[in-house]
């Protein structure tokens, strides 16, 4: 498609304003299970998304059909679509930033490195994985990576790109004991596949596995807890959530009112990192604003909340960087976000709790988890600490809570921070947590 | 979208390195999003998704990849670097692809896409003002939307065939947010149908349906802790039957059984169920969600008899996993879009009508928790473990409904609870969701009349009780 052309027709039809980012993806994947490539795909993909201004007022359209007969549709249902909305928010098409931090951050060798050697890698990870215990029935691990190039342009001469990649594996394990099966799984990710410990990540996907037999039903009471990293992470994001501008514009934020207040315990720093170097970099937002690193909670203290160009307008801020095209309105969500690590390895944390429950798993939270009000009961699974010492497996029980008490007695903070998403928390020491069981 | 002869040629070259089927999965899909929020449209945004994906199988391998260049180059590409991932001689060639008939069941009266934005918002601002006028000071937040989808798929497969399907969806959602200055509490519903407009003039009643929704937020914020512990569990009618997508349906699924990863591997024609249980997957229901006139492989849908009272007669099969079972397929193949494989999926999944009604139901329950309502859930399909939300719930006492409790999960293993059923309504109605899973979030009704389960696990943030 001729951007030229498309941009042109907009303004003959009355668009005021317009702004066209354009998605351009590769990606391959492998699935290895039981000794046989299960599964091999590769796709290139394009997506258009585009939002204009028709008599102030917004319109979008995304297509995957992109060629001459497309620009029609675009410019049409722009009009169409701005027709019908009346949105308080203001539709903002951004000048540009004055700096943007631009850093190289695609991995030409990952792109080179041939499937076949990829292929080999989860064959080899396979194999690791498959002898480690008698009582393993079933392994699969997939591989994907994807690689992708994003540009936004808009009717203001504004043009930036940016390139990026990654890999992804995953390490599932199914192991049988009697009538009793377990599953567990180890993800790692990253853009260098030589720095891999195969050994490391095929024990770990084991462990996870077998060490949950014999599990009991924990005794229903309150216990100190631990919650494991990839848990507190999630958590952590419902947290978070409450720190988007738009909920507290809207009233829906408990942290409405709560700036520069106290809303987590005070050993809390909550940082979000979008120019660090790695998967989740990213040097300006869906919306062309560049980004930076700042901070959220310091010390437990509300210092920002969380913004767009539109949110930010309304309180007379500047955006934080933070706005996300979803499939229309650019909504506010977070690029590379952390709770600052502390210095207690996972034994240290076990040792300093002596007695309580460690939750290594969580289900349910699109059911048993309230967003708005913070209270959860979940599914969840772990162990027993006992003396200082993880000891029993636990499963089948439920930890019911309030995520906004629950971050106001975290007691000690874990050294063990991973990528897992765009929100990572370590490990957590917690004052108390519900658990029901027997 | 492609013509005869381009799909001829890129068969053939996906068949070039030994594999045994090809099949191209051609999408072009047009959807429509409106969202208001608090009486205002927020979003009104169009999409089209289009492009096409490539399998090949040979034996109990499968590769796939998709493109949304669907010109001569961009397909032949993609169907060579999928074919080098085998190394074989060509053993099987196409000579002719035929348009095969499908009986199109599921046309809407009055399509969506001939009904204007305006008058879509208009007919979503009768429910958000029903739903405000419940009490203008507790309701702080509606918010509602209407989508429309209508996909056309062509399928061309290395057995000659061409097969085409339109589908048609339509589905409202209306959600309000209650206060009462300390805690926020919600409500909603979201009905849809692979129908046209006149289900929603006709069949939605949108103003009670706001009403409703309002009334159970506001209803929730005095509703007390739900207490944890084992008790008789009575799930009402409707989205109740999730727990029977979750608990065994996904089970079900020739994915997981095919590989043994299923508890129910290795189970036909053995009770899985209390023989008061009978169980279908249907796909052809008229106009229902998650019907359509054939799968994502192109075969005709059916109406699987899945659980004949409590023994397990089918299972959901698509064609890939079909051959590890040494099983034929039976219309149960589904994807999200052409970005996905297809797989084994459900439809519209449900448990038949039994013989009580729901006053004896809870008349003979001394003591436990109606669930009328639930949320989404999810299971392990290796281990059968499940949980679900419950959204809208009561504690029976005596044979009566006593009060209304909030923040209950059910939690369990599926073959328990199904063996658990000691009670089965006569009131079954479905409901729909999306479900999502290997090969992406795809239209589902879920249904059952109200069962009763003797004992389950309640989590809940009240008082323990046993």
């Amino acid at each position: 498609m001729n951007y030229q052309e498309l941009f042109n027709r907009a303004k003959e039809k009355g668009i005021k304003e317009l702004e066209v980012s354009i998605i351009t993806d590769k990606s391959l994947s492998i699935t290895y299970y039981n000794g046989e490539m299960e599964n091999y795909s590769s796709s290139s993909l394009s997506t258009l998304s585009a939002r204009g201004n028709y008599n102030n007022k917004a319109g979008y359209v995304n297509t995957e059909k992109i060629d001459k007969s497309t620009i029609d549709f675009i410019v049409d249902k722009i009009i169409e679509n701005a027709e019908v909305n009346n949105s308080s928010d203001e539709l903002i098409i951004f000048k540009g930033s004055e700096k943007y931090h631009h850093k190289k951050v695609y991995s030409h060798a990952l792109e080179n490195t041939s499937p076949s050697v990829k292929i080999e890698l989860v064959k080899s990870l396979y194999e690791k994985t498959k002898v480690l215990d008698p009582r393993i029935t079933d392994v699969s691990v997939s591989y994907s990576e994807s690689g992708g190039i994003y540009e936004i342009m808009n009717s203001y001469g504004l043009k930036l790109k940016s390139k990026t990649n990654g890999f992804f594996i995953v390490v599932e394990v199914i192991a049988r004991e009697g009538d009793t099966t377990k599953t567990g799984y180890k993800v790692v990710n990253g853009q260098d596949l030589n720095i891999l410990n195969l050994d490391k990540i095929a024990s770990e996907a084991v462990e996870k596995t077998v060490s949950q037999f014999n599990s009991i039903i924990a005794e229903s009471k309150v216990y100190p807890c631990i919650l494991a990293n990839n848990v507190a992470s999630s958590l952590l994001s419902f947290f978070l959530s409450h720190t988007i501008a738009d909920e507290v514009q809207k009233g829906t934020s408990m942290f409405k009112g709560q700036l520069n207040q106290k809303v987590a315990s005070n050993k809390i720093t909550i940082d979000e990192r979008p120019l660090d170097k790695g998967l989740n970099f990213r040097s300006f937002d869906d919306e062309g604003v560049a980004t930076n690193n700042f901070t959220i909670i310091s010390r437990g203290i509300l210092k920002t909340y969380v913004y767009n160009l539109a949110t930010a307008k309304k309180d007379k801020v500047e955006s934080t960087g933070n706005g996300y095209r979803g499939s229309g309105k650019v909504v506010t969500s977070f690029a590379n976000c952390f709770l600052k690590k502390g210095k207690k390895s996972l034994d240290d944390l076990f040792s300093i709790m002596q007695d309580g429950i460690y939750i290594t798993n969580v289900e349910g939270l699109h059911g048993g988890m309230n967003g708005q009000s913070g209270n959860f009961s979940l599914q969840a699974s772990g162990y027993l600490v006992e003396n200082g010492k993880r000891s029993t497996p636990v499963s089948l029980i439920t930890i019911g809570g309030n995520i906004f008490t629950l971050f106001n007695q975290v007691k000690e903070i874990g050294n063990d921070l991973e990528l897992l998403g765009s929100v990572n928390s370590p490990s957590l020491l917690i004052k108390e947590i519900a658990v029901s069981g027997k | 979208m492609i013509n005869k002869k381009l799909a001829l040629e890129v068969l053939n070259l996906a068949l070039s390195t030994g594999g045994d089927f090809a099949e191209i999965f051609v999408e072009e899909t047009k959807s429509e999003t409106i969202s208001l929020d608090n009486f205002r449209c927020e979003t009104s945004n169009d999409n089209i998704i289009f492009g096409a994906g490539i399998r090949i199988l040979k034996d109990l391998q499968s590769v796939y990849g998709y493109t949304n260049d669907l010109s001569r180059k961009g397909l032949t590409t993609l169907a060579s670097t999928l074919a080098s991932s085998f190394h074989g001689e060509r053993i099987k060639t196409v000579e002719e692809l035929t348009k095969k008939k499908v009986q199109k069941k599921h046309r809407p009266k009055i399509y969506l896409s001939t009904i204007s934005k305006k008058e879509k918002i208009d007919y979503l601002l009768k429910g958000c003002y029903a739903a405000e006028e419940v009490d203008k000071e507790k309701i702080i937040r509606v918010t509602a939307a209407f989508t429309s989808t209508s996909q056309h798929v062509d399928i061309y497969n290395s057995n000659g065939l061409i097969i085409s399907d339109d589908r048609n969806r339509g589905r409202i959602f209306i959600n309000c947010v209650a206060t009462d200055g300390k805690q926020f509490e919600t409500g909603g519903f979201g009905p849809g149908a692979s129908k046209g407009y006149e289900f929603f003039k006709d069949e939605v009643d949108i103003v009670n349906l706001g009403k409703k929704a309002a009334e159970l937020a506001i209803k929730l914020l005095s509703a007390e802790e739900c207490p944890s512990g084992q008790m008789p569990v009575i799930i009402g009618n409707g989205f109740g039957g999730v727990i029977f997508h979750e608990a065994c349906g996904h089970a079900l699924e020739a994915s997981s059984v095919s590989k043994n990863l299923s508890v129910f591997s290795n189970k036909l024609n053995t009770q899985i169920a209390s023989p008061l249980v009978s169980a279908v997957d249907d796909g052809t229901i008229e106009g229902a969600w998650g019907s359509e006139n054939v799968d994502d492989e192109g075969h005709a849908t059916h109406r699987n008899v899945l659980i004949k009272d409590g023994i397990l007669t089918s299972y959901l099969i698509d064609s890939f996993n079909g051959r590890r079972m040494n099983m034929k397929e039976n219309g149960a193949s589904r994807r999200q879009s052409y970005k996905y494989e297809p797989t084994s999926r459900m439809s519209n999944t449900f448990i038949l009508n039994g013989k009580s009604t729901v006053e004896e139901i809870i008349k003979k329950t001394k003591f436990g928790l109606y669930a009328k309502s639930l949320g989404g859930g999810s299971v392990n399909p290796a281990t059968g473990e499940f949980n679900f939300g419950v959204t809208e719930a009561y504690i029976i006492k005596d044979g009566k409904i006593d009060h209304m409790v909030k923040g209950a999960t059910l939690i369990g293993s599926g073959a328990e609870v199904l063996m658990k059923i000691d009670m089965v309504g006569n009131d079954l109605c479905r409901a729909q969701g999306m479900c999502g899973a290997a090969s992406g979030s795809i239209p589902t009704d879920v249904g059952e009349p109200t069962i009763r389960v003797s004992s389950m696990t309640v989590g809940g943030r009240g008082e323990k009780l046993n």
